[in-house]
C-alpha cells in the first residue's frame, strides 16, 4: 500500500533560512507517527507544506498517493489537520464552528446533526458547545481544533502539537482519542517536542532538527538504532588512574566518562557487562560501592542528536 | 462540466453563511444600518434645519426620494465599502482562521467569491433599508412622492458605485492582508483621486481625466448655461442619478465648461464651451469605467489569494 504520507526531497526556505531541508518522509498507513523536534526544527512548515497552505521550494510530497499540488480540495477532504494553536473563529459558538465546517466538508445534515454532538463528547467539549469560541480557554480552543480535524472521517489526520496547551488531563485524553483512531484504522501524523509525549503513544518516529531529518523509524528500531549498546554506571571508591587503565583495556568498553567517584561507562555492545567491569576495578584496588547497567532512553537519543548537530554546527563555524 | 455541481453550491453557500454570521455577529451588520439611518436622516432632515433657519416652512417636493440618490454621496459609498469588505479576506489571515479555513476541502476561488458574495448581500441589505426608510419618510416630510418605481435603479447604481471602491480596499487588503491598511490606503486613494484629483484636474482644465478615476468625476451641464443648468457628474459615484434621470429624460446633452479661475467675477468662472455627448455616453462610459476597474481588481485580488501562502 503507498504510504500515508511520503515526501522527497521536501525543502521550503524562508529567505536564505532553510526551514526544511531536502526532508524523505515515509508514514506507513495505520500508523501513528511522531514527528519530533526542537523549537524550530521545521516541523511546522513541514506540515503546511503538507496540507497547502505553503508552497514547497523543492521536492516533491504524496499525500494518500496523491502528489500535493496548490490548492486541491478533493485532497483535503480525506485529511483532517489541527493546526498549532488553532484560532478558530472566536464570534462563532462551537457546534456552530463544526456544523459551518461540516458543510463545507459537504456532510450531509442528518450526518452532521449526529457526527457534530458526537465530537464535542468526545474532545471533552460537552455543556460548553453554545458558548462563543471567544470565551474558550486556550485548552478547549485545542480541543475544539481536534474536533474540527475528525469532522470528515478522515484517513489521515495530521496534528501539529496537539497536546500544547492543555493540562495534564487534557493530554492523557488527546493521547486516548488519538489511540482510540489508530484503533479504526487511521493514520495518525503528529508534531511534538515532547519526546515522552511520542514515546507514548507513536508506534514510529521521525525526527527532525534544523529542517533535517535525523532519524526515522519505529519507536524501537530508532532507540536501538541509536542506543545500540548499553552503558554501566559506578561510584567507586579508592579511584585511581590504574582503574581507568584497566578498564579502557576491556574490549567492550569504548570510553569512560568520570565525574568524581562517578565513572560512565559507555559500552560497545549491549551486553551486561557488570561482571566485567567490577572485576577490572578490583584488580585497579578500587572498590565497588555501585553499579548500574543503563539503556539510553529516547531522550537521551534525542539530545545526543541535537548536541552531535551542535557540535558539528560549532566546528562548521 | 458546464454545469457547475450542486456540491460546489452547497460549499459556495457554506462560505457565504461562514461569512455572513461573521457579519452578523461582529456586529458589522448592525454598524452599517446604523450608518445608513445617521445619513439618512440627516439628508431626511436638511430641509426642517433650513425652515429652521430661514423661518420658511417646508415646501412639498415630489422629487426629493427620487434626487436624494439614498441620501449617500461618494463619501457614503467609500464609508459604505470600507465597512463591508475591509476585514473580509485580510482579518482572516490577522486573526489565523485563514488557517483552519484553507485546509477545508473549499477551492479559495469559491471561499473567495463566497466571501464576496456575502459582502455584496450585507450592502444590498443596507441599501434596501435606507432606501424604504428613505421612502417612507421623505414622503412623509415632503409629501407623495412620484417616480418611487426607479427607486431600485438608484439602488442598483449605489450598489455598483460602492463595489467600484469595495475592489479598491479588497485589493489594499489582499496585498498588505491587514485590515487597518485597507481602510488607511483606501482613505488616501480617495483624498487623493476626489479631492486633489478634482482640484488639479480643473485647475488645468482637464476634467475629462476625472472620468476615467473612480469617484466623483467630471461634471457637465444639461441645459442653456453652467449657471441655470442641471449638473451632471461623470463619475462612477453617479450611476444610479444617471440611469434614473435617463429614464426620465432620454435626450439629455450633457456639456463641458472650461473653467476660468482669473479676472473673472463670482459666477463667472464658466467659460467656453468644451464638448458635449448625450447622458447615454455619459453613463456607458462611467459603467465601463466601474467595469473596468471592479474586474480589474477584483481579478488581481482573487489571483493573489489564490496564490497566498500562509507563513504565520
Ligand atoms: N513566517 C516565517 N518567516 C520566516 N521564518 C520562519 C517563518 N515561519 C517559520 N520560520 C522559521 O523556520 C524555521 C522552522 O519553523 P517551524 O515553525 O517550522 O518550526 P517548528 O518545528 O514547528 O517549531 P515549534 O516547535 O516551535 O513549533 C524556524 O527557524 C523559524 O524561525
Ligand atoms: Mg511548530
Amino acid at each position: 500500500m503507498a504510504p500515508a504520507i511520503e515526501t522527497v526531497n521536501l525543502t521550503k526556505k524562508y529567505g536564505s533560512l532553510i526551514a526544511v531541508n531536502n526532508l524523505n518522509l515515509s508514514v506507513e498507513v495505520g500508523t501513528i507517527h511522531g514527528f519530533l523536534g526542537p523549537n524550530g526544527a521545521g516541523k511546522t512548515t513541514t506540515i503546511k507544506m503538507l496540507v497547502g497552505l505553503l508552497k514547497p521550494d523543492g521536492g516533491s510530497a504524496k499525500i494518500l498517493g496523491n502528489r500535493i499540488g496548490w490548492d486541491k480540495p478533493n485532497l483535503r477532504s480525506k485529511v483532517g489537520y489541527m493546526p498549532e494553536l488553532p484560532k478558530l473563529p472566536k464570534h462563532l459558538k462551537g457546534n456552530e464552528l463544526l456544523d459551518l465546517y461540516g458543510r463545507m466538508y459537504g456532510i450531509t445534515k442528518d450526518k452532521r446533526l449526529k457526527q457534530v454532538p458526537t465530537l464535542i463528547d468526545l474532545v471533552g467539549l460537552k455543556g460548553r458547545e453554545n458558548d462563543l469560541i471567544g470565551k474558550y480557554s486556550k485548552g478547549m480552543q485545542q480541543r475544539l481544533g481536534l474536533a474540527q480535524a475528525l469532522l470528515n472521517e478522515p484517513k489521515l489526520v495530521i496534528l501539529d502539537e496537539p497536546s500544547l496547551g492543555l493540562d495534564p488531563i487534557g493530554m492523557v485524553e488527546v493521547r486516548d482519542i488519538i489511540k482510540k483512531l489508530a484503533g479504526e484504522g487511521i493514520t495518525t501524523f503528529l508534531s511534538s517536542h515532547l519526546l515522552h509525549e511520542v514515546e507514548q503513544i507513536c508506534t514510529h518516529v521521525t525526527i527532525i532538527n534544523k529542517g533535517v531529518a535525523m532519524a526515522s523509524g519505529t519507536i524501537k528500531q530508532i532507540a536501538a538504532k541509536l542506543t545500540g549498546s548499553f552503558a554501566v554506571e559506578v561510584e567507586v571508591d579508592k579511584f585511581s588512574e590504574a582503574v581507568i587503565s584497566n578498564l579502557r583495556k576491556l574490549p567492550v568498553v569504548k570510553d569512560i566518562i568520570r565525574e568524581g567517584k562517578k565513572l560512565l561507562i559507555n559500552l560497545k555492545t549491549r551486553d551486561d557487562a557488570r561482571s566485567e567491569v567490577s572485576q577490572a576495578i578490583a584488580a585497579a584496588g578500587g572498590i565497588v560501592i555501585s553499579i548500574d547497567l543503563r539503556g539510553e532512553s529516547l531522550e537521551d537519543i534525542f539530545l545526543r542528536l541535537l548536541d552531535k548537530d551542535k557540535v558539528t554546527a560549532h566546528g562548521r563555524v | 462540466m458546464a454545469i457547475v455541481q450542486p456540491e460546489r453550491i452547497a460549499k459556495f453557500l457554506a462560505v457565504v453563511r461562514y461569512e455572513l454570521l461573521w457579519n452578523i455577529r461582529k456586529k458589522k451588520f448592525l454598524g452599517m444600518l446604523i450608518v445608513a439611518f445617521a445619513l439618512t436622516t440627516l439628508s431626511l432632515a436638511g430641509g426642517h434645519i433650513v425652515s429652521a433657519i430661514t423661518g420658511n416652512p417646508v415646501e412639498p417636493d415630489m422629487n426629493f426620494v427620487i434626487d436624494s440618490n439614498l441620501g449617500l454621496g461618494g463619501f457614503g459609498f467609500f464609508l459604505f465599502a470600507i465597512v463591508t469588505i475591509m476585514n473580509t479576506i485580510s482579518g482572516e489571515f490577522e486573526s489565523g482562521t485563514i488557517v483552519p479555513l484553507l485546509a477545508k476541502p473549499v477551492s479559495r476561488t469559491t471561499i473567495f467569491f463566497g466571501k464576496l458574495f456575502a459582502a455584496f448581500l450585507t450592502l444590498l441589505a443596507t441599501y434596501c433599508f435606507l432606501m424604504v426608510y428613505m421612502a417612507i419618510g421623505g414622503t412623509v416630510i415632503y409629501g407623495p412622492q412620484s417616480n418611487l418605481h426607479l427607486l431600485p435603479l438608484s439602488l442598483a447604481g449605489a450598489l455598483f458605485s460602492t463595489f467600484v471602491w469595495i475592489s479598491i480596499v479588497l485589493l489594499i487588503g489582499t496585498i498588505f492582508k491587514s485590515s487597518l491598511i485597507a481602510a488607511l490606503g483606501a482613505l488616501g486613494i480617495w483624498f487623493g483621486t476626489n479631492i486633489i484629483g478634482s482640484i488639479l484636474g480643473v485647475l488645468s482644465g482637464q476634467g475629462w481625466i476625472l472620468t476615467y478615476i473612480p469617484g466623483s468625476g467630471n461634471t457637465g451641464f444639461v441645459g442653456e448655461s453652467p449657471q441655470i443648468g442641471f449638473p451632471v457628474s461623470t463619475g462612477t459615484d453617479s450611476i444610479g442619478p444617471n440611469l434614473v434621470n435617463y429614464i426620465l429624460h432620454p435626450s439629455w446633452i450633457v456639456t463641458y465648461f472650461k473653467i476660468n479661475f482669473s479676472g473673472s467675477t463670482p459666477g463667472q468662472i464658466f467659460g467656453e464651451e468644451l464638448y458635449s455627448e448625450p447622458l447615454s455616453i455619459v453613463i456607458f462610459t462611467s459603467v465601463a469605467v466601474a467595469l473596468v476597474y471592479l474586474i480589474a481588481f477584483v481579478g488581481i485580488s482573487w489571483y493573489l489569494f489564490k496564490r497566498a501562502q500562509v507563513a504565520e
